[in-house]
């Protein structure tokens, strides 16, 4: 019988042995290995290769650095969900303290090795907190903020300690993170376990180790500023062996033609999915507006990504009709907006933000705007989120779309009070008043005073950045528009850079006294979500944040201050369910008191040589993650 | 002689110092929080706490709670930084781009040397052609070929070189491709020593075709009227009266002394090999100063710009004072100890 069953077990290691394999196998043989693709990118390279946006936030070397490094312990998958790393990591376990604060031990695979073959260990891990957050690499310009997450981290990064207590070294393959008990719970306290290797070697050179000794990991080694900052400077600009652990190497960077070459990382493990690329070499280059069109056509170009705007894409779908090119499209996780600033003038008043909205035919706007290359959202949401495809038909059914409508725009503002003319007799024609409270009337420098009245007009005045297509066409569709005479609204426009308009939206006196005083209750921007959707401080009610420029709306309601907070400090990880009911309840009410109005959600073109093939992207899935599952048929 | 070079000199140094602290002050009244606004992208990544240490740190890096004239003394080199060094523009330090996170100095090391070669290039080249033609078409006046000229050049004058660009783009690189749309290399390729220069000098074939098209109508017209004036000169007659060559006459009687205004322009053209042209290096996607000049702007990265501007702004001042001198070497009549 014991033979038997060792048998049976033989043979089950046996095939489950070969089913690894076989699957391994169909993973990286699947498509040949070869070709290369040159990549236009809107962006030009800055050539700063340090992981994560430590020094420089450029698009391009964000992109760059994610072909580059793709060892976190936590990923996103293609619906922007977080996830455990199956190709770098064994286990996540996490346990709550009996202080309130939480620990994640992270058990790495013991396989991984960089791409030039050495191994990576927990230390690499840690290192790269270690480092980042030290006070040294601080004072040399580094923004990580990552110590305040975790628990002695302000001490390490003020240099009160030397070694950072809530992040152990437990073995070669382990490492564990307490994270503070303010941080705790989070819906999406999985990043909270989220570190990427560093190499140690090629960052700090020869003497430098990691050890804890139980008081907290520490870096061993000089670390004063005269011997870092040659170092550091150094590793963030090498580009000719850099020593990285992700699917690319980077084979050299033309500082002068600003030109990026990368090749396949044969030392690759695979993404979270064990997937690894077949596109051989990749070639990243600066695509100029004037003529990226052209650079595609003669093949300057093979792959030009996120194109927007009727005019690019009607021309980028010319040339796929001419043949030898293909395309995908998707939504972009984000919108252009009309926002409102909620506590002074007529904007303050929620019939007003109504009747704004109702007097703007926002299909027609977005049609217009993105030539038929767009859509509309009702709320703060991006079409791509899997809570919004989860609940779609629920948002329909209780979204307020405030379809154009000069009359529900005027009956909205009778029933406010806004029924007076400026001798305070009952509104007939013109410009519309309202009899307001001292503490509604504020400062704003419109209000008239009549037989001890005060009367507010409905003057709104809008802050618009200059040189900007979308301010044209609310000039024309919006505050030309005469049925917003006929309401008796009037919307001024103030053109102004954009610099000056975030002093004016933040009210940001560090700049100038005058931009701390209310002035414009409507500005026009854009607005775009991260996988991490996290509105916590959004709509706070704290007179310290609101001044750091959160709560740029300055929309003071409880509820809603409550329920953002909720929706992501308020639940666990594992209530999936509850965070979408609260994502719900959370737009819901967003809509109801309208802070801003959604103008258009463009819809987004990649444009490419078809002899890339299964190419997929999305706007929660960019290109470095997508070019992994494709393949060059030549 | 000496005593002149050195009163301009002196001049030099005061109206550089005077134009240093106007931009400074210029660029510091643009009502902007760099710090602010280098963060606005990070924002919604970042929590409260997290915001405000960083905001709060690159508030005190970039010395923005600091008055504006110590921050002015700073950057110059009259005062001690915060390390209690003087490491300002008159040290050699050009500053801090606050975009690319480096020393202005390696930011503009491979621009600059872009555009130098592509300017030097472009007005050997434009001079080459400009300089025989203006004098051809001022001896041949109201020829065929001088009429001919003359309405190309106004044409070619008149054009925008935006526009020009894309027509030889659209006829040279798609229609007929003999010429790269874009870049300053073959993309992916490794090349060194001469293959390096002549595979780089194949990618700057269309842009500086662009740049010399777009410099010969106004170079001509210059050249050309400089001459007629000269041909029309009392001594050119007496030279033709004596028997003199007519090619003596021209290139010797004539061409020396029209040289006068024209020289100036020509010195102009060299010292300008190092500023860029926006409208050329953005459409052909090369990494040049006007690039890098435009980019900074858009960026808010002052201290790039300011770097940039306070470079021309020596190369130009040496620049008149090498023009001044140079007259003297031309014309014996405008020698200074004379």
């Amino acid at each position: 019988m014991k033979k038997l069953v060792a048998l049976i077990l033989v043979l089950a290691m046996a095939l489950g042995l070969v089913g690894t394999m076989a699957a391994e196998e169909a993973a990286a043989a699947a498509h040949p290995v070869g070709g290369e693709i040159i990549y236009g990118s809107s962006t030009e390279i800055s050539g700063d290769w340090a992981h994560g946006a430590i020094w420089t936030n450029n698009a391009s070397d964000n992109m760059i650095r994610g072909l580059m490094n793709d060892y976190a312990t936590v990923a996103f998958d293609q619906g922007g969900a977080m996830v455990m790393n199956q190709s770098t990591t064994q286990s996540i376990d996490s346990v709550t303290n009996a202080d309130g604060t939480k620990t994640f031990t992270v058990k790495i695979a013991e396989d991984l090795v960089f791409n030039d073959g050495s191994p990576i260990k927990a230390e690499n891990y840690v290192a790269s907190l270690l480092l980042f957050s030290h006070p040294t690499l601080l004072a040399l310009g580094s923004k990580s903020t990552a110590h305040l997450t975790y628990v002695g981290g302000e001490n390490y990064a003020k240099g009160r300690t030397l070694s950072f207590k809530g992040v152990k070294l437990l073995d070669d393959y382990t490492y564990s993170l307490t994270v503070n008990a303010d941080k705790v719970p989070y819906f999406y306290d999985l990043s909270y376990a989220s570190l990427s290797p560093l190499s140690i070697a090629m960052w700090l050179g020869e003497g430098y180790t990691v050890h804890d000794f139980g008081r907290g990991a520490y870096l061993r080694g000089k670390m004063d500023e005269g011997t870092l900052k040659p170092k550091v400077e150094h590793a963030r600009f090498l580009s000719e062996g850099r020593i990285t652990a992700g699917p690319y190497n980077l084979v050299s960077y033309d500082t002068g033609a600003k030109q990026a070459v990368l090749e396949i990382n044969p030392n690759y493990k695979g993404n979270f999915e064990g997937q690894k690329p077949s596109v051989q070499k990749l070639i990243i280059v600066k695509a100029e507006d004037e003529t990226q069109m052209d650079a595609l056509k003669t093949g300057a170009i093979n792959l030009l990504d996120t194109l927007t705007g009727g005019v690019d894409v009607n021309a980028a779908l010319d040339i796929v009709n001419e043949g030898g090119y293909d395309f995908v499209t998707f939504e972009r996780n984000g919108y252009g907006k009309l926002m409102f600033q909620c506590d002074f003038g007529p904007t303050q008043f929620k019939a007003v933000r109504y009747a704004i909205a109702h007097l703007l035919d926002r299909p027609e706007f977005a049609n217009t705007f993105t030539q038929g290359f767009g859509g509309l959202v009702n709320g703060p949401y991006g079409l791509a989120m899997w809570m919004y495809k989860e609940s779609e038909e629920e948002l329909n059914e209780k979204l307020n779309t405030y379809a154009y409508s000069l009359a529900d725009a005027q009956k909205l503002l009778e029933e406010d009070g806004w029924v007076l003319d400026a001798q305070g007799n009952a509104w007939t024609s013109g410009l519309r008043y309202k009899e307001v409270t001292a503490e509604e009337a504020g400062d704003y420098k419109h209000n008239v005073k009549v037989g001890g009245k005060t009367l507010m007009p409905l003057i709104i005045e809008w802050a618009s950045s200059e040189n900007n297509p979308v301010s044209e066409l609310l000039v024309t569709m919006l505050a030309k528009n005469p049925d917003v005479t006929t309401a008796g609204m009037e919307i001024r426009q103030n053109i102004m850079t954009f610099a000056e308009l975030l002093n004016w939206m933040y009210r940001d006196k560090t700049v100038g006294d005058q931009y701390g005083v209310p002035t414009y209750g409507m500005y026009n921007l854009a607005t775009g979500f991260t996988p991490i959707y996290d509105m916590s401080y959004s709509w706070t009610l704290d007179p310290e944040l609101i001044a750091q420029g959160y709560n740029s709306n300055f929309l003071f309601d409880e509820k809603l201050d409550k329920i953002s907070m909720d929706m992501v400090y308020g639940v666990d990880a594992t209530e999936v369910e509850k965070y979408r009911e609260l994502w719900v309840e959370y737009i819901v009410l967003w809509n109801e008191l309208l802070p801003e109005v959604p103008l258009y959600s463009n819809i987004y073109y990649t444009v490419f040589v078809d002899k890339l093939k299964g190419y997929e992207q999305s706007s929660l899935w960019n290109f470095n993650q997508a070019i992994l599952y494709s393949w060059i048929e030549e | 002689m000496g005593k002149y070079i050195l009163k301009r000199l002196i001049y030099i140094v005061i109206v550089f110092l005077t134009l240093a602290l106007l931009m400074y002050m210029l660029y510091n009244l643009i009502p902007t929080d760099p710090a602010r606004a280098e963060l606005e992208p990070m924002r919604k990544t970042l929590k409260p706490d997290e915001y405000q240490e960083l905001y709060l740190k690159l508030r005190a890096d970039l010395g923005l709670d600091d008055p504006l004239l110590v921050r002015f003394a700073r950057w110059i080199g009259f005062m001690p930084g915060k390390n209690g060094q003087l490491n300002g523009l008159f040290q050699g330090n050009f500053g801090y781009s606050n975009f690319y996170k480096k020393d202005v100095r390696t930011v503009i090391r491979d621009p600059i040397m872009i555009t130098a070669f592509m300017n030097i290039f472009a007005t050997i080249l434009a001079l080459g052609i400009t300089i025989p033609l203006g004098i051809k078409t001022a001896v041949k006046k109201n020829s065929l070929l001088d009429k001919s000229v003359q309405v190309f050049s106004i044409v070619g004058y008149s054009i925008p070189i935006f526009i020009v660009s894309l027509v030889f783009i659209y006829f040279f690189a798609v229609l007929i491709p003999i010429f790269p749309v874009m870049g300053t290399k073959t993309p992916g390729s490794n090349f060194s020593g001469l293959r390096y220069y002549t595979d780089m000098l194949y990618y700057l074939c269309l842009p500086l075709i662009v740049m010399t098209f777009a410099s010969l109508g106004g170079m001509t017209r210059y050249v050309r009227a400089a001459m007629i004036d000269s041909l029309s000169m009392d001594y050119v007659r007496t030279a033709r009266a004596k028997g003199v060559r007519e090619k003596m006459v021209i290139y010797s009687h004539a061409w020396r002394n029209a040289l006068l205004p024209v020289i100036t322009v020509i010195i102009g053209w060299f010292l300008g090999i190092f500023g860029g042209s926006v409208i050329i290096e953005n459409t052909f996607s090369i990494n040049g100063m006007g690039k890098l000049y435009i980019d900074g702007l858009t960026n808010n990265d002052y201290e790039l710009v300011l770097a940039m501007q306070m470079f021309y702004t020596i190369v130009s001042l040496v620049g008149i004072l090498l023009t001044d001198l140079s007259y003297g070497l031309v014309d014996p009549r405008v020698r200074v100890n004379k």
